[in-house]
């Protein structure tokens, strides 16, 4: 912990981040759902800041710093709902090929290598366009598509946690794989897991964000790439509309920053030898 | 927006000698590179191969269509063959370089992707380029003296550009310099590749505007990707600090200047020439993000149309092409590292 | 390591770097300046240069509305492809400024007592751009390919399908008979472009993958050849100077593709680009007192609406689908038309720069204009929706979403949008929230083109929203409305948009198709877009007006026609708006020279000065 709060970087970037978690909790406390209601706002289209709106307005009006505050939200939460389906599905896969070893193991690697390999983007647009429009599929696309790296990490782990000879006792004693898996080398694999989550969440929204700016997600709703996705569609470029443009992406950069920062930092404690990096 | 991601690197067998080591490593690469671009055909066709969605309505919607003519364009598309067959003659035409039929350009895959191909290699190599020497000088500077100003203000630099959405960095300089904001007027054009109407070809009032068009594009993807060769870069920089060969080259009294540049960076840019050749992924993707913003008439550019639709057998022949690319360059990285690494050369 | 460099000394190695270093870096500089420089084609002396372009004459650049795909006539459906392909291949009729059409390769033409045989006299001594007779016979050859090979009639297969022959009983003379009379024979002539048998002959085995994209000149006939095209980018057309109505006064025309609006709108403004139509409200607003540019705002020849599921069904009558059944009830579309203020959608969507929906065919077309009479109109009001659905039996139920009484499920309908159109996507949060109001839920579905189009004819869905356009005859889209295109079984789809089918519907329709008289037609399709109206299967939002812009400063006589009342023109047709174009003598002169100038070069000196304070504070730290 003390190791922690010495690096300033990643207490800025928790700060940040503690910032932004609670201003998306508490936004419906003073957000009214007819401030992001298309009838009821009462801005001019497309207007510049004023006292009354900060960062200006969009085409129907709305007070686009209401909506940024506002677009955390989904944004938030698809990037952790992602990083939670990615981290799931690359723990199970390096614990299973760290745990088993031999032909399946090898083959699990194999999968993961050709998945590292590949260019990430491409293969979540072609399943996020097969899937349907929708937070649900960039969700899954993304899932799908990054979580080769948190199963390299987790296998090369589990093979160290189970070289140990606290394993060795277990499977003396009769534990089975199931108790092993789960009693002896999770909890020890856990840490790095969160780690390794940490950086995934950053990867996460920055993918979010692009697919939705793509056209991938549901084009009505407040989120920060959908917000940038209508921006654009609204004309705010031809406009000249920075204070529409400007804030969605500020907010992306902050947060992806925010995580980025957080993650190096606890990395460098729990493996001082990066610590030059 | 890929997460660095590095495959772990073996130094090789140090058993063994000389050239059919060599050529026993090269063909197990080969190998491992074939079986990618196998499976990469298994997952491609799986996904598009999903969607049971009928392309013919899209086709011929807003326009009446006979019995007859949608029997005829069913044909045509090869719709009406049961799913094994479709992924046998996939592969089998896709290794012979026939991606299919464009349901929205009306061409074959393969001939619009061979027309778009060239301006994103124009776009994706300078950008390299441009990036590769930039990064690598920050990286060789911050990584020399870590702790410092410099180096400081690099990492910096380096991590807010890395966590910046490549397609906002895009908007935003769109709107700076081609829209004109304030009292900047529109100093470059805000899309595409070339003037319209322009003598083509190699005319020097050609290439000039092809220029102009590229430098707004070219920028916004340099700045993403250079990020990443700083990190790189200086990290390599601050393990060869730690070598015993600096101890010595400093008995020799050479001055720090010139042990850096006649020790550590060649040793230093090894790894990191390497990782920039395995890191095109992260080129692919920008390429995507920014042909898209600044309507650049390349490959990225034509999945953002094909995803519009979506034109399936486009985005399909996109994805292999842009898969495919990435696992010659990485086969290419393995050879190329093996070949150049001292460690190896040595034995 | 040491021996891979050049055997340079120490000292003149160093110098030798960092002079080249410093010389590429100040180079780099220097060049972006340079480049940001160049006169954008915009700036005056640009534009100059510019106009003049490639080839002995002046160059009329204008945007494509869409992407291209082929110019063989006979698969070109895309907006931006027919452009290009109306351009360079001649028609029997052509559009006329009033939208009716009027003589092209016909002279005149005239029907026969029982309606049932066309005869058009056909222009002599016109030649194809290769030289060869142009006749009647080129016209039979075109219109018999369609009626008789399938690719052929990909596009205009349709419009012929009322044919029984096509004949040339002479070089001048041009013979239709039809099974059924029809009265819009001569409109259909304004759609299908004619090629020269003698080049296309040898293309019918292989016609569906000809693109016609290489080989110029391409051999047609028309105000412009097809000399050039760069694949999805433009393509180059060059004047036809044996063209009958005279050549047109530029040399050059480029259609160009611009996938992204906001660089299209860039173009324009720097004189990269004469013409753009169909700008956003938006677009159109930030044009405004542009120097330079003049803004022409057109009638709308198309509407958008909101398409109801009043229950898929076959041709005889079998269900199918997961539409919502309280759709097929008239009180609830109703009550939806009631609780949509399409007024307040025009004034913010659009910027007011439309018209607010009711009639089913658009306003470009006057003589088919028609609105609801005070009594039978369906304008805003709210309170009336609540008070229908009371009265229907639709009560209130939990969280303010009605109930149906038939099925005790809730009102909630499902809103299918384009995820491609920007338009849908503004439209859906306000039809989410006035519906939201009197009880009704909704819940927004993007879908993709490709998606929203495969669920349609499955009639998976409750509410889609939906455009249609129109030429100035209006049988085909009130043909989508009759009960004949609904789908003959569940797989095989119809034409149908909300599987409407009403007998006394298609008795009208086929009354005004065979009516010779113009104003007992005008009658019979008014009383058919009553019927609709009051139906609400199409929900008619608003009709958008075309908003073009074009520049003035450059180009002069490109609109025909007067403005009306509202300061609206007449719908254009392209080919007319090209021909009759003609380039302004003296570009006038932009205002901001001094700053285009001014600011590379101000860019250059900080740049210039950034590099020496780097060099000096790195000297500075090697002489320590």
């Amino acid at each position: 912990m003390k190791a922690f709060l010495s690096r300033r970087g990643g207490v800025a970037g928790l700060a940040v981040l503690l910032a932004m978690a609670v201003l998306a909790l508490a936004a419906p406390l003073f957000i009214h759902p007819s401030d992001l209601s298309v009838v009821d706002a009462t801005g001019a289209a497309l207007a510049p800041p004023t006292p009354h709106y900060p960062l200006g307005t969009d085409q129907p009006g709305r007070s686009v710093l209401l909506l940024v505050i506002w677009g955390a939200r989904p944004s938030l939460a698809i990037g952790v709902i992602a990083t939670a389906c990615t981290v799931a599905i690359g723990a199970v896969i390096g614990l299973l090929a760290g745990h088993f070893g031999g032909a399946a193991s090898r083959v699990l690697m194999a999968v993961t290598d050709w998945f590292i390999a590949l260019p990430q983007l491409p293969l979540a647009i072609s399943l996020a366009a097969v899937l349907g429009q929708g937070d649900a599929s960039i969700t899954i696309a993304i899932a799908v598509t990054s979580w080769s790296t948190t199963a390299r990490i987790v296998r090369a782990q589990t093979l160290a946690v189970e070289a140990r000879p606290f394993v060795e006792r277990a499977h003396a004693l009769g534990a089975g794989h199931r108790q092993v898996m789960l009693r002896q080398v999770l909890p020890n694999v856990a840490p790095i897991i969160l780690v390794s989550s940490t950086l995934t969440v950053a990867g996460a929204i920055l993918s979010e964000t692009t697919l939705q700016f793509l056209g991938l997600g549901n084009p009505t709703d407040v989120s920060w790439g959908a917000m940038l996705n209508q921006a654009v569609n609204q004309g705010a470029v031809t406009r000249g509309a920075w204070w529409y443009l400007l804030p969605p992406g500020v907010a992306i950069l902050i947060v992806v920053l925010g995580f980025t920062l957080t993650g190096r930092a606890v990395e460098d404690v729990l493996n001082p030898r990066l610590g030059t990096r | 927006m890929t997460a660095v991601a590095v495959p772990a690197r073996h130094a090789g067998r140090r058993t063994g000698t000389g050239v059919a080591e060599f050529f026993r490593y090269l063909a197990r690469k080969l190998a491992s590179a074939v079986l990618s671009f196998l499976v990469l055909l298994v997952v491609g066709f799986v996904i598009f191969s999903v969607m049971p969605s009928d392309p013919l309505e899209a086709l011929t919607r807003g326009r009446p269509t006979s019995a007859a003519q949608l029997a005829f364009l069913r044909q045509q598309l090869g719709l009406n063959q049961p799913p094994v067959e479709r992924f046998w003659s996939f592969a089998w035409n896709t290794l012979q370089g026939h991606l299919g039929y464009s349901w929205q350009f009306q061409a074959p895959v393969s001939s619009l992707i061979a027309q778009r191909l060239w301006p994103t290699l124009l776009l994706t190599g300078s950008a390299m380029i441009v990036s590769a020497i930039a990064g690598l000088w920050l990286g060789i500077r911050s990584g020399w003296r870590p702790g410092s100003l410099l180096d400081r203000t690099a990492t910096g630099v380096s991590l807010t550009f890395w966590s910046v959405p490549t397609f906002w960095l895009g908007l935003i300089l769109l709107v700076l310099f081609s829209v004109g904001f304030g009292p900047v007027p529109a100093l470059f054009p805000a899309g595409g590749m070339s003037t319209a109407g322009t003598a083509g070809g190699l005319a020097p009032q050609h290439i000039l505007d092809v220029l102009r068009h590229l430098v707004l594009p070219g920028l916004t993807l340099s700045l993403v990707i250079f990020a990443q060769y700083v990190t790189i870069m200086r990290s390599s920089v601050i393990d060869e600090l730690g070598s015993p060969y600096l101890l010595t080259a400093r008995a020799k009294g050479l001055r720090d200047a010139d042990i850096r540049r006649r020790h550590v960076v060649p040793n230093a840019l090894l790894p990191s020439v390497t990782v920039i050749f395995l890191q095109l992924g992260g080129l692919v993707t920008g390429a995507i993000t920014v042909e898209t913003v600044y309507s650049w008439p390349g490959l990225g550019y034509l999945t953002y149309q094909a995803l519009q639709i979506p034109d399936l057998p486009l985005l399909e022949g996109t994805f292999v092409v842009f898969s495919g690319s990435v696992i010659v360059m990485n086969m290419l990285a393995d050879i190329v590292y093996r070949y150049l690494d001292p460690r190896v050369r040595r034995q | 390591m040491e021996q891979s460099h050049p055997r340079l000394s120490r000292r003149s190695y160093r110098s030798y770097r960092k002079t080249a270093s410093r010389a590429l870096l100040a180079m780099a500089a220097l060049a972006l300046a340079a480049l940001a420089m160049i006169p954008a084609a915009g700036s005056p002396a640009a534009a100059a240069a510019a106009s003049t372009g490639p080839g002995t004459g002046p160059t009329l650049r204008v945007e494509s509305d869409t992407s291209f795909s082929t110019f063989n006539p006979f698969l070109a459906y895309y907006a931006g492809d027919q452009q290009v392909v109306y351009a360079i291949y001649p028609l029997l009729t052509q559009t006329g400024e009033n939208g009716d059409p009027e003589p092209y390769l016909a002279t005149k033409w005239a029907v026969s007592p029982d309606h049932l045989t066309w005869t058009f006299t056909i222009r002599s001594g016109l030649k194809w751009s290769d030289g060869k007779p142009l006749t009647a016979a080129d016209i039979a050859w075109t219109y018999n390919l369609i009626m008789t090979n399938p690719a052929a009639g990909t596009v205009n297969g349709s419009l012929v399908a009322n044919f029984k022959s096509v004949t040339a009983p002479d070089a001048t003379t041009l013979v239709i008979t039809t099974k059924a009379p029809e009265s819009n024979i001569a409109y259909e002539g304004t759609s299908i472009p004619v090629v020269p048998e003698h080049v296309w002959a040898g293309r019918v085995k292989n016609l569906a993958n000809f693109r016609n994209t290489s080989g110029f000149p391409v051999v047609g006939y028309g105000p412009w050849i097809l000399t050039g095209y760069v694949s999805n980018q433009y393509a180059t057309l060059t004047a036809n100077e044996d063209y009958y109505a005279g050549a047109p006064a530029y040399h050059t025309l480029v259609v160009q593709y611009y996938s992204n609006s906001d660089a299209a709108v860039a173009a324009l403004r720097t004189g990269a680009l004469d013409e753009i139509d169909d700008l956003s409200a938006t677009e159109y607003d930030s044009l405004k007192g542009v120097k330079g540019l003049g803004l022409y705002p057109t009638e709308s020849n198309i509407w958008n609406a909101i398409e109801v599921n009043t229950g898929a069904r076959t041709k005889s009558g079998s269900k199918f689908g997961n539409g919502n059944p309280a759709l097929a009830d008239p009180a609830v579309r109703k009550a939806m038309a009631l609780a949509i203020n399409r007024g307040e959608l025009v004034t913010k969507v659009l910027n007011g720069l439309g018209v607010t929906g009711a009639g089913y065919l658009p306003p470009a077309y006057p003589q088919w204009w028609w609105t609801p009479a005070g009594s039978e109109s369906e304008g805003y009001d709210p309170a009336a929706a609540s008070k229908l659905l009371n009265a229907a039996g639709y009560k209130m139920g939990p969280g303010g979403v009605r109930v149906d009484p038939k099925t005790k499920k809730p009102l909630v309908f499902r809103f299918g949008i384009h995820s491609d159109e920007s338009a849908d996507a503004e439209v859906a949060p306000y039809i989410v929230d006035w519906l939201a109001a009197v009880g009704i839920k909704v819940n927004v579905q993007a879908m993709s083109f490709t998606q929203l189009n495969s669920a349609l004819p499955k009639g998976d869905w409750d509410m889609l929203m939906d455009s249609w356009n129109t030429g100035a005859d209006p049988s085909y889209l009130l043909s989508i409305q009759t009960c004949g295109t609904l789908p003959q079984n569940a797989s095989t789809p119809g034409n149908t948009d909300a599987f409407f089918c009403d007998p006394a519907y298609d008795k009208l329709y086929n009354q005004q198709l065979a009516e010779f008289d113009a104003s007992k037609r005008v009658q019979t399709v008014n009383q058919l877009q009553s019927l609709l109206y009051r139906a609400n299967v199409d929900i008619i939002l608003y009709y958008n007006d075309n908003l073009e812009a074009v520049r003035t400063a450059a180009v002069k006589n490109y609109f025909y026609g007067r403005p009306n009342g509202q300061g609206f023109y007449p719908i254009q047709v392209d080919a007319l708006d090209w021909q009759q174009a003609k380039p302004v003598a003296a570009a006038g002169g932009g205002s901001n020279t001094g700053l285009e100038i001014g600011i590379p070069v101000v860019v250059v000196i900080v740049a210039a000065g950034v590099l020496f304070l780097v060099r000096r504070r790195r000297t500075a730290g090697e002489r320590e």
